[in-house]
């Protein structure tokens, strides 16, 4: 019975065996890591039992391994919620699967892949953008803010306190799409950006006071199949004007107030 | 009370199927789907997509192990295409592969040679050529042949609803692992976890107990994940099974509104007879159903459009015949009313043309002929009913007169826009109907530190049910809510669940969480009893819903020691219970009983204005009164308000599914598919919660609110239809639903 213990001489591999080993190694360091961190503990069994004839050949402890290889390999530096992140890429890949597949950022939600339903808005240099209809690699050296990215620690900002107040969502699904696209909304208002809905369409830009038709308009990229929408534009409307918003739709005897039914 | 998952959504944490970390190793699915309608299918190559980069296997229907069908009502729905093709859309190969664009890539290197066969695409098309689902459903109530000859006014017409895409944004999807002895562990957005147990036990030969479903939320279902959510799960299972590899298929949007069924469309005949007090006196009503290729659920969606074929009327005599026709679309499915709003549209439309016939407003002939308590319905359940306060409170509070009024004034002044006005009563049943499905379990664990773990087969998607269960455990055992946590919906915990639908999840399992609750209640007091301490909860604690619930500072030390105390003394701090709906039945072979729990009542008056010129249209308000019983939760059911409004608007006016005469879907994205956008929601909606104290079988007293109030969106059809009027009187348009802006153009200037 062959000793697996016993580390091969290299010398007695061809360059392919060595291949082979090299990613064997490597796929089971990181199943193993999934596999630890995911309890899986039963399915690790089932594979460990295949792979133990390869389970003895140490890796080097500092061994770095080239990720799996990537067809149109670009790397990408991008400053994501604060912090660096340098990543090789598929040039083809969208800026929504390198935060939900690459980064493990799986907040913005891909809910058409086609930019038709906003679910997947973030924020890119201060501007909302579809995060399935942006390449990652465009976004090489761009600030980028998801909704993981909003929160200082356990405090909230302001957009999603609002939003949790005025009941913005149901299934949450459309929420940090929502929520992103607001935020960076307001901000376009900030800066006197126009809308199809602007009057004032001369002169120099400053900044808006939006009404709620504005507010629609401007959020109308966004869809929620649940029909939040007058919550969601009432959670905006606070948080644009700074004032607490009239229930328009309390039960009618009960007044502006909450009160217990 | 907020839902509980406010601040994980805020914050973009809360997991959906396809955030749930993947095992390396995941294989992911795509399948290779039927361009045809109908045809045999006479080969499938699968070798230029096997040998395509990554790709690990392609499966067919030869491969399973099990059966190759996923059937729940009827078995007649193939997993796999195997000799015919039924829709286009229907799956025919599984490409595997090492990444989701490999699989996908190679998905369209099958090749598949198919015989062209006729396709049928209209309900009335397949009656004609006796295609249908199943024979016949029939309701009798009195004799409406004897009764028309005796009626002052008999009119009589055909109507139309059109199908609607559910469109949650989180699409259908499935991820499976294999487990220990051969078994499977699945997760899935589904709606009915059992469901999805069944079907994988059926394509995998793999029995139930090995099979474990887990659901943690849906990003919406509204019926679309009920049975529809099996084949993804089945497809990944069976993949499992053949690979031994982990399996993920989360459906591209276009692949789920290609393959999945929607809405079911109906086309209906209707004849109504009046006396000369504008009673309804009989009521014929014919409903062809186009249930597409399959079977479904559209058998109980058909039953449920008898049930509701009346809506808030008493009609003594009615004769409702419901025909389930087989086409080449894919198999139509649950939608948020299921059937019953498609029921309701007729009978409308019948009053409509009546009342333009007659000169006389829609909502006179309403009002004289909604229901009163111990009326008799069509089949035969004695209604305790509200119909006639919601109606009279809505009037009171919103003064229809003087909105009609306004309406009539605006309308005088000329211009391009005209106002129509519209009221909308609706009386939704609640329970499932067929009797059996009404049960639900619920498994309470208190924990030594005071916390409570409660598990059942509600699946929580937006509409708030593990609040309210939360809301339950909490308030019965007088804790705070942050004590509690509602666990994901897993078939090794609750087994054998009703689908979470119906609207009646939250009285299922809120009903069996109750009990749970307080059977480890009794016996934490028979504890304090023993202690010589005062039972628990306090005095004031413990009422239920909003009002309050636990403690006011959230702090119990009290309920920590009393749980001590119990453990020590070897008490047990667990309880699965059962909760089976009293009361219900309903016997198919006489077509009568009592299959409701009972009934949730509500008027809606629904302002629209028209532009005459464009056909483009926006509703000035929806105001409505609507039965909760006792709302124990206000901001949820409010929502859920709110939002069947949306969805019935939709339904009625911009939702359009389109098929062309060659089976294929033609509105097959999100640019050709409208669904309400922010700006499609009313100006203002207004609720008024209905006064009521009678008694009912809801949890808490709190009625069902999911998926009435959709059908307060019918009556945006009938206020865009006045409107139309209004702009000629001489122009009385068809009853065909959905009333696209360009329909509204077309209606406006015929020539």
């Amino acid at each position: 019975m062959t000793d697996y213990n016993e580390r091969p001489d290299s010398e007695e591999l061809s360059d392919d065996e060595r291949a082979i080993l090299s990613e064997l190694g490597e796929s089971r360091r990181k199943f193993l890591g999934t596999v630890s961190a995911t309890t899986f503990g039963v399915l690790a069994a089932q594979l460990l039992a295949e792979q133990e004839i390869l389970a003895n050949y140490r890796v080097p402890e500092d061994a770095v391994f080239a990720p799996v290889a990537e067809e149109n390999a670009v790397s990408v530096t991008l400053n994501i919620n604060g912090t660096k992140r340098a990543l090789s890429l598929d040039s083809r890949v969208t800026l929504l699967d390198a935060l939900r597949e690459k980064l493990g950022l799986t907040g913005s939600k891909k809910g058409c892949d086609h930019g038709q339903c906003g679910s997947c808005t973030v924020i890119v240099d201060g501007r909302r953008v579809l995060s399935c209809l942006t390449l990652a690699a465009t976004c090489e050296g761009k600030t980028v803010t998801t909704i993981e990215g909003l929160a200082k620690g356990d405090d909230l900002h302001p957009m999603q306190e609002a939003f949790i107040k005025y009941d913005g969502f149901q299934c949450g699904y459309c929420t940090p799409g929502q929520i992103c696209s607001a935020v960076a909304m307001l901000d376009e208002a900030k800066r006197g950006q126009l809308s199809y809905l602007s009057e004032n369409i001369r002169g120099k830009a400053r900044a808006v006071k939006l009404s709620d038709d504005e507010i629609r308009e401007r959020m109308s990229g966004n869809l929620c199949r649940c029909g939040a929408y007058p919550n969601i534009v009432k959670a905006i409307r606070e948080v644009h004007t700074g004032t607490e918003v009239a229930e328009t739709w309390e039960f009618v005897k009960e007044g502006v107030n909450d009160a217990a039914v | 009370m907020k839902n509980l998952d406010s601040k994980s959504h805020v914050r973009g944490e809360s997991v959906y199927l396809d955030d749930i970390p993947v095992v390396e190793g995941t294989l992911y699915a795509c399948v290779f789907d039927s361009p045809v309608a109908h045809g045999k299918l006479r080969s499938v190559n699968t070798d230029e997509a096997a040998s395509a980069p990554g790709v690990v296997r392609v499966i067919t229907a030869n491969d399973l192990i099990g059966e190759n069908q996923i059937g729940g009502i009827l078995p007649d729905e193939p997993l796999l295409a195997n000799g015919e093709v039924h829709f286009c859309g229907m799956p025919i190969a599984v490409v595997l592969a090492e990444s989701d664009e490999q699989a996908r890539a190679a998905a369209s290197l099958v090749k598949a040679e198919i015989e062209p066969l006729e396709a049928i695409v209209d309900a009335r098309e397949a009656f004609a050529k006796g295609s249908l689902i199943a024979a016949p459903k029939r309701f009798k109530l009195g004799d409406t042949e004897k009764a028309f000859e005796s009626c002052a006014h008999v009119f009589e017409g055909k109507t139309r609803s059109g199908g609607q895409e559910h469109l949650y944004i989180e699409t259908q999807g499935a991820y499976t692992l294999p487990s220990e002895t051969g078994g499977l562990r699945v997760f899935s957005s589904t709606q009915g976890p059992t469901a999805v147990q069944k079907a994988v036990a059926s394509v995998t030969g793999i029995p139930m107990n090995l099979i474990e479903v887990d659901v943690t939320r849906l990003g919406g279902g509204f019926g679309g994940k009920e049975d529809q959510a099996n084949a993804w799960a089945a497809i990944c299972a069976v993949s499992t099974q053949l690979t031994k590899r982990p399996v993920k298929y989360s459906l591209h949007r276009m692949e789920d509104m290609r393959m999945t069924g929607k809405r079911h469309p109906y086309s209906s005949d209707y004849r109504i007879g009046l006396d000369a007090d504008l009673r309804i006196v009989a009521y014929d009503v014919v409903f062809y159903q186009n249930a597409g290729a399959s079977c479904d659920l559209s058998l109980p969606v058909l039953e449920r459009t008898l049930f509701h074929c009346t809506n808030s009327y008493f009609i003594p005599n009615v004769s409702a015949v419901a025909y389930s026709c087989k086409t080449n679309l894919p198999p139509n499915t649950a939608f948020r009313g299921f059937g019953g709003p498609q029921g309701m549209f007729v009978i409308e439309s019948a009053i409509a043309h009546a009342a333009d016939a007659l000169g006389v407003d829609r909502d006179e002939i309403q009002r004289r002929n909604l229901l009163s308590s111990g009326d008799e319905l069509p089949y035969g359940q004695i209604v305790e009913s509200e119909a006639r306060e919601a109606w009279s409170q809505a009037d009171s509070v919103y003064d229809f007169a003087t909105l009609k009024k306004e309406a009539d004034e605006f309308n005088k002044t000329g211009g391009h826009l005209k106002k129509g006005v519209a009221m909308m009563p609706i009386c939704f049943g609640i329970s499932f109907t067929k009797t059996p499905m009404n049960q639900a379990r619920s498994l309470v664990h208190v924990y030594t530190d005071g916390s409570v773990a409660v598990s059942t087969g509600a699946v929580e998607m937006g509409q708030g049910v593990n609040t309210k269960i939360a809301q339950v455990a909490a308030s019965v055992f007088g804790i705070s809510i942050e004590k509690v946590k509602v666990h994901t919906t897993n078939t090794l915990r609750i087994a054998n669940t009703s689908p979470t639908a119906a609207s009646a999840a939250a009285d299922l399992n809120g009903k069996a969480t109750q009990i749970a609750c307080e059977k480890i209640l009794e016996r934490l007091n028979e504890v304090a009893a023993e202690l010589e301490l005062e039972s628990w909860p306090p005095v004031g604690t413990g009422s239920g819903g909003d009002r309050q619930i636990g403690p006011p500072e959230g702090e119990t030390p009290n309920w920590v020691e009393l749980v001590n105390e119990a453990h020590l003394r070897r008490v047990n701090l667990s309880e699965h219970a059962h909760y089976a709906t009293p009361g219900v039945g309903f016997d198919w072979s006489v077509a009568k009983g009592h299959p409701f729990a009972y009934h949730v009542f509500g008027t809606a008056i629904v302002g629209a204005t028209v532009d005459c010129l464009r056909g483009t249209y926006e509703f000035d308000y929806v105001k409505c009164c609507h039965d909760f019983g006792q709302s124990m939760n206000s901001a949820v059911d409010r929502g859920q308000i709110e939002g069947g409004i949306v969805q019935g608007i939709g339904w009625m006016t911009i939702e359009e599914v389109v098929y062309d005469s060659e089976g294929r879907l033609r509105s097959n994205a999100l640019s050709t598919y409208k669904i309400p956008d922010v700006y499609s929601v009313p100006d203002e909606i207004a609720i008024e919660a209905l006064e009521t104290t009678r008694p009912n079988l809801a949890v808490f007293n709190s009625k069902a609110v999911g998926e009435p109030p959709l059908m307060y969106g019918i009556g945006a059809y009938f206020a865009i239809r006045e409107a139309v009027k209004a702009f000629d009187k001489e122009n009385l348009p068809a009853f065909d639903a959905p009333f696209t802006a360009e329909k509204v153009l077309m209606n406006l200037h015929r020539s």
